[in-house]
């Protein structure tokens, strides 16, 4: 009949040696050896430590319903204007122009989150008024819920002035963010859930667009309306309205966060052992041929079940 | 018996191979002479720092020398402990050069490089040398 194997195990030989001998020292080095390198050449090859990450969420945008609208009639500085700020009004006197204003905020997917801001503004002009510029500041609430929690107020500023007189400004963007540093990756920050335009002082220096402005771009996170160049429409009739059209799209948003400690152990956890098994093994190996070789001296101890007669 | 058929060949070819990427560098050595100098450099920082990497690179040829010594001449080559010594520093050392020559590390940490595997394999070789020939004991 034919002879084949029908089983194997391991048997083991322990090696043992005392403390100060020189298979101690080559022990000692090769432990070293074992596990030091790995670490270096993980860190050596950059992206031990993770940084910065991303994350993609889609934000809860809202429009606040705070409008705040100038228009110049002139090429000399006379100008129209109008606001959602009861104090803003009074202050412009006989520049103020009340239009017809239409929003929808939609959303399209039905997933709680609005998808789609729609604006229609009809500015009524007298009939030998033109407009030349435009200055729209519109306000919304902006919420990331996913890694910290961020509320803001911010705001979206179009602006666009042309040499010819016009009849309607189109506008079509994404309401992105900008972000000066990464976001936390937990956490509450509702530093900036402060309203952009102060609405209740009834001084001009509260509604200066510079200083608006000026202010907004102190922060660290802002949002800024990301189109193309808005489209001027020329040749107003007379007796027809200044109409501005402004679709303003809430995307997906890719988010830069600082990892947490957690996560940036994961993952310089994961190098490291992918590197050190490659050691452990070649280690092993020239471990396995000194010490049954008797490179250096050591005692082998056989684990034989003694069969007693 | 067998294992002294593999632990001799595989020291001589450490210690060949550590040479001969020892002599490559005498060529190759400018890039990191400029990698350990600041963007703008003058000519006498450049030729004090390169006249510091020739020199090391001298006396490890010198350690060369003695360490083939004690090979050929048998003083060491039955000897496990100094095989053994002599396979791991010249291997690391091997590996460390090509490191040092691909990705141009600065001439300063040669000098690690030279102690760790170049000097300690051939003291421990000058210590055989005087035990067998001073001392008169058997080299294995």
């Amino acid at each position: 009949m034919a002879f084949y194997e029908v089983y194997s195990h391991p048997a083991l030989i322990r090696y043992k040696t005392s403390v100060c001998t020189k298979a101690t020292l080559f022990f000692v080095i090769v432990l070293c050896l074992t596990y030091i390198p790995p670490l270096l050449v993980a860190y050596r090859s950059q992206g031990f430590w993770l940084k910065r990450s991303t994350y993609e969420e889609q934000p809860h945008i809202r429009f606040q319903y705070q409008i705040l609208l100038t228009g110049a009639t002139s090429t000399t500085g006379d100008y129209v204007a109008w606001s959602t700020y009861h104090n803003f009004n009074h202050l412009l006197g006989s520049n103020l122009r009340i239009p017809s204003v239409s929003v929808q905020e939609e959303d399209l997917n039905q997933d709680g989150k609005f998808d789609r801001l729609s604006l229609q503004l009809e500015l009524p002009l007298k009939p030998e008024e033109q407009i030349y510029s435009i200055q729209l500041l519109l306000t919304f609430s902006y919420q990331l819920f996913r890694m910290s929690t961020v509320v803001m107020q911010t705001l979206v500023y179009v602006q666009h002035s042309s040499s010819v007189p016009g009849s309607q400004l189109f506008v079509s963007g994404d309401l992105r963010l900008y972000q000066r540093i990464p976001l936390p990756h937990r956490g509450l920050h509702t530093a900036y859930n402060v309203s952009v335009i102060d609405g209740t002082s009834p001084f001009a220096s509260a509604y200066d667009l510079v200083k608006i402005i000026q202010a907004y771009q102190e922060r660290n996170l802002t949002t800024y309306l990301s189109c193309p160049s808005p489209l001027w429409t020329v040749g107003r009739a007379s007796d027809a309205p200044f109409r501005i059209n402004a679709e303003i799209h809430y995307p997906l948003e890719i988010i830069s966060y600082r990892p947490g400690f957690w996560e940036t152990i994961k993952f310089a956890w994961i190098q490291y052992v992918s590197v050190l098994l490659i050691f452990l093994w070649v280690f092993h190996r020239i471990q396995t041929f000194v010490f049954q070789n008797q490179v250096l001296p050591t005692v082998p101890i056989h684990q034989v079940k003694e069969h007693r007669p | 018996m067998t294992v002294i058929n593999s632990i001799v060949p595989a020291r001589f070819l450490t210690l060949i191979a550590h040479l001969v990427i020892v002599i490559t560098i005498f060529w190759s050595r400018s890039n990191n002479v400029q990698a350990c100098l600041p963007l703008d450099f003058s000519e006498e920082e450049y030729n004090t720092e390169d006249t510091r990497l020739v020199v090391a690179l001298s006396v490890t040829l010198g350690l060369f020398g003695v360490e083939l010594a004690g090979f050929f001449s048998g003083v060491s080559m039955f000897n496990h402990s100094q095989s053994l010594l002599s396979l791991a520093a010249h291997c690391s050392a091997s590996i460390c050069l090509s490191f040092f020559v691909f990705q141009k590390w600065e001439c300063w940490t040669y000098w690690f490089i030279f102690a760790f595997c170049s000097v300690i394999p051939a003291l421990c070789e000058l210590i055989l040398f005087i035990a067998v020939f001073g001392l008169k004991k058997k080299p294995f």
